[in-house]
């Protein structure tokens, strides 16, 4: 064998090796994108669930628990963990929340009785979950598109048949009587 | 929840880093949650239960100092094992650039992993060279803590992305009765400071500086000034008189710094720079003294704008003599930042801090999904497991 052969063995062994590296880091990089896209629908459901458990509260004004308890279904019978639709939804939930509990003095009240407090505890912290695993999602979508970008990944069709993935882009509001 | 938690540096000599570790391990298991801690620890009979030691930790120079890290085929191995063995939900690693245990728990494992950033420094070659060599590892990481909002805008500036802020934790309850040392403050007013005295950046020549026109104005004051370094030099300064009332305690053994904190009618923090958070302002406001600091952006965030304690122009000693002397003729003004501080202190309690790191874990979390361990390291298990098309999704 001339050396000229060995080179171009070693060429074409090294190109593999890092066409497979490559390969492999966009593979773990699509797996925690959907793990942590289903973290935030897991936190979303959530936050469905209280909204409607807070609406059937005894003693909460009829029209909170009409604002509450439609929103809260809205989202709750969507299959979908990620479509137009569920932004759309579940930002109407969002909204709905920033507008109805907005004033301190409202919420204390509603605190008064003491499982709707229990709920507004939960509701507070769901929110904030929901705001760090959209975060944590589109980190990991920013370095997966990093890569995908590359033109080798490109010519090589490296990511498959995968979808470039796309950020949820969800409105994360916390209501205001809520934060902290 | 199964929590494995990686601290990178050596377990025996305490530090920031693994004391940040033991506190956040203790509050997750008074909590209820499951967890182990893995750490280089050369002393394997002294270890709390909870942790699993890789052995001795080699000294290497790193960062421009001596680190005590775990490194090589035997510690990668062992890391291995670990996490085999752990079945955690959520692994946790900490300052995951260091050149230990972290970097190897991210090669090893995959799922839901979440980094803690602690380190804030400005110009590590090291950190840079290291972020590409450890790209692989990192890109595995979900949830990316930060420790204060220096480390979060190291991290924006040397890897990129974001991190969600969570400060230290303080452990409260170790303050909130803390006892005076005999004799202090007495009958007399004093004032404290702990830091390093011979190092400029913690300040103490700004008090020292101050000093006299305090005295003037309280006559029977008294300084303590405790911990590690000499500060004759910066004490030369003084006349005779003033000069006598000053005591010189040196270095303070961690579980007497309630004692200390508490002899002061008033605690002083003249730090000129380089804070990014001031731990320390809150242990005195946890042990109830009064708290004057410059006003540097990570202080004035503690005192919360001036609610639970005093900020004095930074580096001016006129300034802070008068906010000093004002202090210590004013009991009610006294009596109010004790109970605010108080407050404040316990927002940053270790079970307050605990309970938004759980946070963190929850938004990663999908129910099924666990830590493993991971073979895409080798191009073997890489090849064997192909690649993950929208048809295969199963989770």
């Amino acid at each position: 064998m001339n050396s000229q052969s060995i080179f171009l063995i070693a060429a074409i062994a090294l190109a593999v090796w890092y066409l497979s590296h490559q390969a492999g880091r966009l593979d773990r990089l699509h797996h925690r994108i959907e793990v942590t896209e289903l973290a935030l629908h897991g936190q979303l459901v959530r936050r469905g669930g209280i909204v409607a458990e807070l609406a059937a509260v005894p003693g909460i004004d009829p029209a909170l628990s009409v604002l509450w308890g439609q929103a809260a279904h809205e989202a709750l019978i969507l299959q979908e963990v990620a479509s137009p639709e569920r932004t759309q939804v579940e930002d109407e939930l969002t909204s709905i929340l920033v507008m109805t509990l907005d004033e301190p003095e409202e919420v204390n009240e509603i605190r008064s009785n003491a499982h709707a407090s229990v709920l507004l505890d939960e509701l507070a912290q769901v929110c904030d979950r929901i705001k760090m695993s959209q975060q944590f999602h589109t980190d990991a979508v920013r370095d997966c598109l990093e890569i995908r970008e590359q033109f080798l990944v490109r010519i090589f069709r490296l990511a498959g048949r995968a979808k470039p993935p796309v950020p949820v882009d969800l409105d994360v509001q916390i209501p205001p009587a809520l934060a902290n | 929840m199964r929590i494995g938690i990686v601290c990178p540096y050596s377990w025996d000599i305490p530090g920031g880093v693994s004391a940040h570790v033991a506190d956040l391990a203790e509050a997750l298991i008074r909590m209820g949650h499951h967890v182990s801690v893995l750490a280089p620890a050369e002393f394997d009979e002294l270890l709390p239960d909870y942790v699993v030691s890789t052995g001795k930790p080699r000294a290497v120079k790193y960062n421009g100092s001596v680190a005590r890290l775990s490194f090589g085929p035997i510690a990668a191995r062992k890391v291995s094992k670990w996490i085999e063995e752990g079945e955690f939900d959520v692994l946790h690693v900490h300052e995951p650039l260091a050149p230990s245990l972290s970097v190897l728990a991210c090669w090893a494992a995959k799922g839901p992993i979440v980094a803690t950033w602690h380190s804030s420094m400005d110009k590590s070659r090291m950190m840079l060279t290291l972020s590409k060599l450890a790209q692989t590892a990192m890109e595995k990481v979900s949830a990316r803590i930060a420790v204060s909002e220096a480390a979060r805008a190291t991290l924006i500036r040397h890897v990129g992305g974001d991190a969600v802020v969570i400060p230290n934790g303080v452990d409260v309850s170790a303050f909130t009765n803390a006892k005076p040392m005999f004799g202090w403050p007495g009958a007399n007013q004093s004032i404290v400071f702990l830091g390093r005295g011979d190092e400029p950046r913690k300040g103490l020549s700004v008090l020292v500086e101050a000093y006299p026109e305090i005295r003037r104005n309280h006559p029977n004051v008294r300084l303590l000034i405790a911990g590690p370094g000499e500060p004759a030099d910066t004490l030369k300064s003084l006349s005779r008189e003033d000069r006598a009332s000053v005591t010189v305690l040196g270095m303070v053994a961690p579980q007497d710094k309630s004692s200390v904190l508490a002899s002061g009618t008033v605690y002083v923090a003249p730090n000129t720079g380089g804070e990014s958070f001031g731990i320390v302002l809150l242990e005195a406001m946890a042990s109830g003294t009064p708290v004057v600091a410059s006003d540097l952006e990570a202080f004035v965030r503690v005192l919360d704008n001036g609610r639970a304690g005093v900020a004095f122009e930074n580096e001016n000693s006129t300034d802070l003599a008068k906010v000093v002397s004002d202090l210590l003729s004013d009991p009610a003004r006294r009596a109010e930042l004790t109970e605010q501080g108080r407050l404040r202190a316990a927002e940053f309690d270790w079970s307050v801090v605990a309970n938004r790191i759980v946070d963190v874990y929850e938004s990663i979390r999908v129910p099924g999904v666990t830590v493993e361990p991971d073979l895409a390291g080798q191009m073997i298990g890489r090849l064997g497991r192909g690649r993950i098309t929208p048809e295969m999704r199963s989770d």
